[in-house]
């Protein structure tokens, strides 16, 4: 299974090689203690990559992140940002080229929403026909109006529509990396799956470098393209795509962390779209069944119900599931459907084949990389 | 009486404005001079690397304690010995009284300008440091505007404090209402006298109304429209 798992990435946001940011050595020991909160850290985030940093608390992650802008200075060590040396170049010059996001959004109150976006194109000198076009698209590009939103005050606003302003905010100069600390972190779950899934649909139009705090494996796994496992002590355990770090964990601290659920998370990773689906046949078109489930649809081509299904007396309660879905949203709706398969259907409605409970626990083909 | 008193304004008009002038004045320039005083002080006292990094925590912490005790001292000196200590060194008239009133003004707007600063939510300034921006424009455009309600206040308290005080300036021969209230009371029961008392303390509220008229205008004008309350 793991090495069917190597081609699940989505090609359009597979990152490339190019190191961004890259930690060489660096060390952090706040003052009065003995133990380096940091220690000697290599880590290089390569371009378009969304990396995910994640361990227990204490262990480093916040402040590996806060290194790379130098809101906290290393003590030893080199920051690498596009191939040049940050370790001693003006800080606040430096933070204009990198988008940061915060758990607690920190959203200027006493500007507008526009005002808020506009601060770091201001201090970068931007002309005012650049900042007011370069709001609206951002505004449309995390979903607000522009024309409703751009005058608001934040105040005025819901936890999840504020934290969207945080990272258009981020975006605002255009950086070529951004840094995100715990963003959805203070969000209620059903917020921040949303907020998640628009966060991957900017990512795919965006493009940035991504450094991602997280204390959430399920939000590691879904957004990461790598994840950065730290120790205590800030020993980066791991750094391997989700799917390794999922199925081969580097060591027992790993091994431990992902935990036992590490199998089913897994299934999160497999996308629907990527599957070798079993083949349906639609009943009204009179095809050949050839032993594969018949189903009946609607007028509009959408399925209605169990026609037949080989070796079965009577028909399962029909469930279905998007294509865009992954093996764990497939899952999910045939447990709670009580039915042994599902039916994958595209945006239009349209069955695109069949997933069965049996091929989950056998063998999951996908496309292209048959042996 | 009533008539009376009416007759005794419209006799003595011409200085009873003048007197509104003059304490008008004399609690504008020393509020003026504590504030932009204490605003100085508390910016740089502030813990937020406007001081130079040399300056340990503890003594710039130390040294806004210090700088807090100092001028509620000065709040607790009893007026009347402080303007008579001052006639020594600053000898009569104004010079001393402005002096004596800007020491009294000083704790309540250094009060409020540092639990201002310390009000200001600090993921709002991990963001200002985060988007870059260096510690006077963090100041400058995030701190200091978000505080100012607090501080203005502070103002306002000050103001209505020195418009009592000030009628003590008259012992120093200083200008405003004091010098008419001090005349009355030193002459109980002569022509006029009774109405000179009133008419020091009413003047005092007339100047009073005064500054509350001109501090709503100013609150509303110059509070930034996200955080009015």
């Amino acid at each position: 299974m793991a090495e069917t798992m190597q081609c699940l990435t989505d090609p359009a946001h597979r990152p490339g090689q190019r190191p961004v940011i890259a930690l060489e050595g660096v060390s952090k020991t706040y003052p009065k203690q003995s133990k380096p909160a940091v220690a000697e850290l290599n880590l290089v985030v390569p371009e378009g990559a969304i990396v995910m940093l994640i361990g227990p608390s204490g262990c480093g992650k916040t402040t590996t992140l806060k290194m790379m802008n130098r809101l906290i200075e290393p003590t030893t060590g080199r920051i690498m940002l596009d191939g040049e040396d940050v370790t001693n170049v003006n800080a606040d010059q430096l933070r204009r080229r990198i988008g940061y996001v915060i758990q607690q959004v920190g959203l200027f109150p006493h500007l507008t929403i526009a005002d808020n976006i506009a601060v770091v194109p201001k201090m970068l000198g931007w002309d005012k026909g650049r900042i007011t076009s370069r709001v609206d698209e951002l505004l449309h590009l995390v979903g607000m109006e522009p024309a409703e939103f751009r005058d608001r005050y934040p105040r005025q606003l819901s936890g999840g529509q504020q934290q969207r302003v945080g990272v258009a905010r981020g975006l605002a100069a255009d950086p070529a990396v951004m840094l995100m600390d715990e963003p959805f972190g203070a969000i209620d779950p059903i917020t921040r799956e949303r907020l998640q899934d628009q966060f991957l649909e900017v990512q795919r139009q965006v493009a940035k470098t991504i450094c991602f705090v997280t204390h959430d494996l399920s939000e590691a796994v879904k957004l990461g393209d790598r994840i950065a496992v730290f120790a205590a002590g800030g020993r980066l355990a791991q750094y391997d795509t989700p799917s390794e770090v999922l199925a081969h964990p580097a060591d027992d601290f790993v091994a431990e962390f992902v935990g036992s659920g590490a199998a089913v998370r897994r299934l999160s990773l497999l996308e629907l779209s990527h599957l070798e689906l079993e083949e349906v046949v639609i009943s009204s078109r009179g095809a050949p069944t050839n032993g594969h489930p018949v189903l009946a649809v609607d007028d509009a081509g959408r399925p209605s119900a169990w026609h037949h299904l080989p070796g079965s007396a009577q028909s399962p309660p029909l469930v279905t599931v998007p294509l865009s879905g992954t093996v764990y949203d497939a899952v999910d709706v045939m447990l709670d459907g009580r039915s042994p398969l599902v039916v994958v259907v595209d945006d239009d409605g349209q069955p695109r084949g069949a997933l069965r409970w049996d091929a989950l626990v056998g063998d999951l083909r996908t496309k292209g990389k048959r042996p | 009486m009533m008539d009376s008193y009416l007759q005794y304004l419209s006799e003595n008009s011409t200085e009873l404005i003048f007197y509104t002038q003059q304490h008008f004045l004399l609690v504008l320039y020393s509020v003026t001079f504590a504030s932009v005083i204490s605003l100085v002080l508390a910016l740089v006292l502030h813990t937020n690397q406007l001081t130079p990094a040399s300056w340990r925590r503890s003594l710039r912490v130390g040294s806004r304690e210090t700088s807090l005790l100092l001028a509620s001292a000065a709040l607790t000196i009893p007026s009347l010995a402080l303007f008579g200590m001052l006639q020594p060194l600053l000898g009569l008239g104004v010079t001393p009284s402005i002096v004596a009133l800007t020491l009294y003004a000083i704790y309540p707007v250094l009060r409020n300008t540092l639990a201002g600063l310390s009000s200001v939510d600090p993921a709002v300034l991990e963001a200002a440091r985060g988007v870059g921006m260096g510690p006077v424009r963090r100041m400058l455009r995030v701190q200091l505007p978000l505080a100012w309600p607090v501080i203005i206040s502070g103002i306002r308290v000050a103001v209505l404090i020195l418009i009592s005080i000030a009628v003590v300036a008259a012992i120093i021969d200083g200008p405003g209402f004091g010098k008419p209230l001090q005349d009355g009371l030193a002459r109980l029961g002569a022509v006029n006298s009774f109405n000179e008392v009133i008419t020091g303390t009413l003047g005092c509220l007339v100047v009073a109304a005064g500054y509350e008229t001109i501090f709503v205008v100013i609150q509303r004008l110059t509070t930034p429209r996200g955080i009015r309350g």
